[in-house]
């Protein structure tokens, strides 16, 4: 297949997933249009998370960069009546901001030591949040947050949350944006230096890289982008509290990107939306959900231990024996390691 | 299957037996059919750490529809419905319970929804006020004059801890200095605030009074703490569960000898079992079980609480809390109140439950108060039992008027509710 039908396959793939995007609201019941705002929500949260670890460093304090967002957009709309659409970006400048200078204690660790000085310095700020009344709120935190509203031109002021498509149609864009922005990243030159820093990091820095400084930008963007979900979540949902923020939701996050898979841009994304969506199919099982959705991550990490981004492979490779002998190599797809 | 202890035979049995019962299921549905069916919403924690506070009312709620329904259901106008419960598990977040509350309105239909209450009502609040869609919660403190359709109709937490304190204070009048902690949040803060008004109109000197992190998984320094300020009274707030527990096994182990009091004191039968009988002797908090002979009074409003506990203890045992059977109160009250108005719509049973401000709570008469402490008068307050372990069982030794203890000694309530922040008006 030459390059350009490759580009122009891409390029159909992308508009048929937002016709389905752009469609989905009229489609669903409206609960379940609420589910998928929160599921774009946590599409940003997860893929920022993958930026990060594409330096090879994993993390602890994501959650805690995306009440960053929440907590100072809610706080700057709120208390300082600034515009919300102004406290939005201003929640990932900040998330950005801590993440600049806790990279400077942080990246003098690496593996096991980085990851447990992330949540170190993760639990303060959310123990931060949990002492302080003014401005946090203390453990309750912050109500009554206000919602983005858009006046146009001799029409009444729309609130955004209400009806829920509004906000639906305002996340999705964002997301997108937030999405084709990493995924730039991912593709320049920046994102080659990070993935040399992965895989050879003594070597990168003997050619004149400077790893700390792409460690860094890495995790400054991704808890960038992470602050950007937060203050999405905190301006819906009108309320946060620093449990929000604590290590179950970042245990979500780790699972739904080691589920998905991080060799692809693509991994995390089918990770958080194939575990979701399993999650609330089993609503009806209550208590037992836990347990279900436990024996469901145990099956998949034990049969599919590059993720569920490796399934298509997988299952070509289960025809090929079954049908008999392997296809010829320009008919097998891509392993999952290609960065797409 | 080995690790199961199943072979293949006995798994394909069972599955067919389950596919069986499950179709039998469906056939009585089926049979039940011709009906009229009123759906209610049970939104709470049924997973997570405070699963404990929702779980166990889902199971009572099961109970007492069973009961309900067998005894012919709501009868509205004459004709009977019967009560179908809708669960969903909020996980104690507010942007699940969000997502919940729009299931179980715009998809189950349900005419009236069962809160906790606590950190995820804020994200139900503008989306049940659109709707005007009737919810209760167990905590007042969710109450505000921008919650007209919020009510507290089973307890007012944790205002009725006065009356144990009182009580206490009346029978031991020898005990003269109180320990006390609790965890730093929703709950915590409050109940603090209660307890120190309490025991300051009691005259009992608070020697220690400290919060804790909600995170702490050691009590052991909390306790030692405590008990080095030479307490003749033990004070446990209302911490949750597990806390109580550990809190408890903790004064056990270092020697404590006085009295303890607690706002809740969930599965006490393994307290006694982790400490001692002669330990536990004594021990008052709030919270009955409904085998209970003054549950049988006449004043009680809720229909058979005998069966109800003994049908609980045998199809959950060990699990009967607090929240057991307040959930089924809620309902007993709501039942009521829609068979009095003749109609299942929301606003309709809100009218018919406040009409004239008075209303009947489960341990009696009661009336809806609370406009000075939570900005509207949605909290149904009245009688609240004392409760103490008394042979390695809990028993009321008195039913007490929280209304009283208010009239008295509002000014001091009022005075640390403000203190730390949780008037209506303070709460951000």
């Amino acid at each position: 297949m030459r390059k350009s039908d490759n580009t122009l396959l891409r390029w159909l793939g992308l508009a048929a997933l937002a016709a389905l995007v752009a469609a989905l609201p009229f489609i669903v019941h409206p609960y379940q249009l609420i589910f998928l705002i929160f599921l774009l929500i946590n599409i940003i949260l997860v893929v920022s998370y993958r930026f990060v670890t594409i330096t090879g460093e994993w993390s602890l304090i994501h959650v805690v960069m995306m009440g960053v967002g929440a907590y100072t957009s809610a706080i700057l709309a709120k208390d300082l009546d600034l515009s919300v659409w102004l406290a939005m970006p201003l929640g990932g400048v900040a998330a950005a901001l801590i993440a600049y200078v806790l990279s400077f204690p942080l990246f003098r660790m690496k593996g096991f030591y980085f990851l447990i000085g992330s949540f170190a310095a993760g639990e303060a700020i959310r123990l931060t949040w949990n002492q302080f009344r003014e401005p946090f709120g203390g453990p309750k935190g912050i109500k009554l947050i206000p919602s983005p509203e858009l006046t146009l031109p001799g029409l009444e002021t729309i609130d955004l949350t209400f009806p829920p498509i509004n906000y639906y149609f305002l996340t999705a864009i964002i997301m997108a944006l937030c999405l084709w922005i990493m995924y730039r990243l991912e593709k320049s030159r920046i994102g080659l230096t990070l993935n040399a820093i992965h895989w050879k990091d003594v070597l990168a820095e003997s050619v004149g890289v400077d790893v700390w400084r792409y460690r860094m930008l890495a995790f400054v963007t991704g808890s960038f982008f992470a602050g950007i979900a937060g203050a999405l979540l905190a301006h819906y949902i009108g309320t946060i509290n620093p449990d929000r923020f604590g290590l179950a939701m970042m245990l979500y996050v780790l699972v739904w990107t080691i589920v998905g898979g991080t060799a692809t841009f693509a991994g995390p994304i089918i990770g958080v939306v194939a575990l979701s969506v399993l999650d609330e199919a089993f609503r009806a099982f209550d208590q037992f959900r836990p347990a279900i959705y436990g024996v469901l991550l145990i099956l998949t990490v034990r049969f599919l231990p590059n993720g569920l981004e490796a399934l298509p492979a997988k299952l070509l490779g289960l025809r090929d024996r079954l049908t008999g002998g392997p296809r010829t190599a320009a008919e097998r797809p891509r392993p999952a390691s290609g960065g797409e | 299957m080995k690790g199961l202890g199943v072979n293949r035979r006995q798994f394909l049995g069972g599955t067919a037996a389950g596919l069986a019962l499950a179709g039998s299921t469906k056939l009585t549905r089926r049979a039940f059919a011709a009906d009229k069916v009123v759906r209610i919403g049970f939104l709470a924690p049924l997973t997570g750490e405070v699963a404990a506070w929702g779980l166990p009312g889902l199971y009572g709620c099961q109970i007492w529809a069973e009961q309900v329904n067998a005894a012919g259901g709501v009868n509205i106008n004459g004709e009977p419905h019967r009560i179908e419960f809708s669960s969903y598990d909020d996980e104690y977040l507010a942007d699940k319970a969000l997502q919940g509350a729009q299931k179980l309105v715009l998809e189950d239909d349900v005419k009236f929804i069962m809160m906790l209450g606590g950190d995820p009502w804020p994200g139900v609040q503008p989306f049940a006020n659109r709707a005007k869609m009737l919810v209760s919660t167990l905590l007042p403190s969710d109450l505000s004059p921008d919650t007209p359709y919020l009510i507290a109709p089973a307890e007012v937490h944790p205002i009725y801890n006065v009356t144990g304190v009182e009580w206490l204070a009346e029978q031991r009048p020898e005990l003269k200095t109180v320990a006390m902690c609790a965890q730093e949040d929703a709950l915590g803060l409050p109940s603090i605030a209660t307890y120190r008004a309490a025991f300051e109109a009691a005259g009992i000197d608070i020697v220690y009074d400290k919060f804790f992190d909600i995170s702490t998984t050691d009590f052991a320094p909390i306790m030692t703490a405590m008990l080095a300020s030479n307490p003749d009274i033990i004070c446990l707030d209302t911490a949750y569960p597990d806390f109580v527990n550990l809190l408890t096994e903790q004064a056990f182990l270092q020697g404590f000898k006085g009295q303890m009091i607690s706002c809740t004191c969930d599965n006490y039968q393994q307290i006694v079992d982790k400490t001692s009988p002669e330990f536990m002797e004594g021990f008052v908090f709030q919270f009955p079980d409904f085998d209970d002979p003054a549950m049988q009074q006449e004043q009680i409003n809720f229909s058979n609480p005998k069966a109800f506990y003994e049908t609980y203890q045998s199809r959950y045992p060990g699990t009967w809390s607090a929240v057991s059977w307040e959930y089924a109160a809620i309902m007993e009250q709501w039942k009521n109140a829609a068979e009095k108005a003749g109609s299942v719509e929301p606003l309709d049973v809100l009218e018919a439950m406040t009409e004239g401000g008075k209303g009947q709570h489960v341990f009696g008469p009661a009336t809806w108060w609370g406009e000075e402490l939570f900005g509207i008068d949605n909290a149904l307050v009245g009688d609240w039992p004392v409760v103490a372990i008394r042979d390695g069982k809990a028993q009321i030794q008195e039913f007490r008027s929280i209304p009283a203890w208010w009239d008295k000694h509002k000014d001091l309530l009022l005075k640390h509710m403000s203190d730390l922040g949780q008037l209506w008006d303070q709460r951000t």
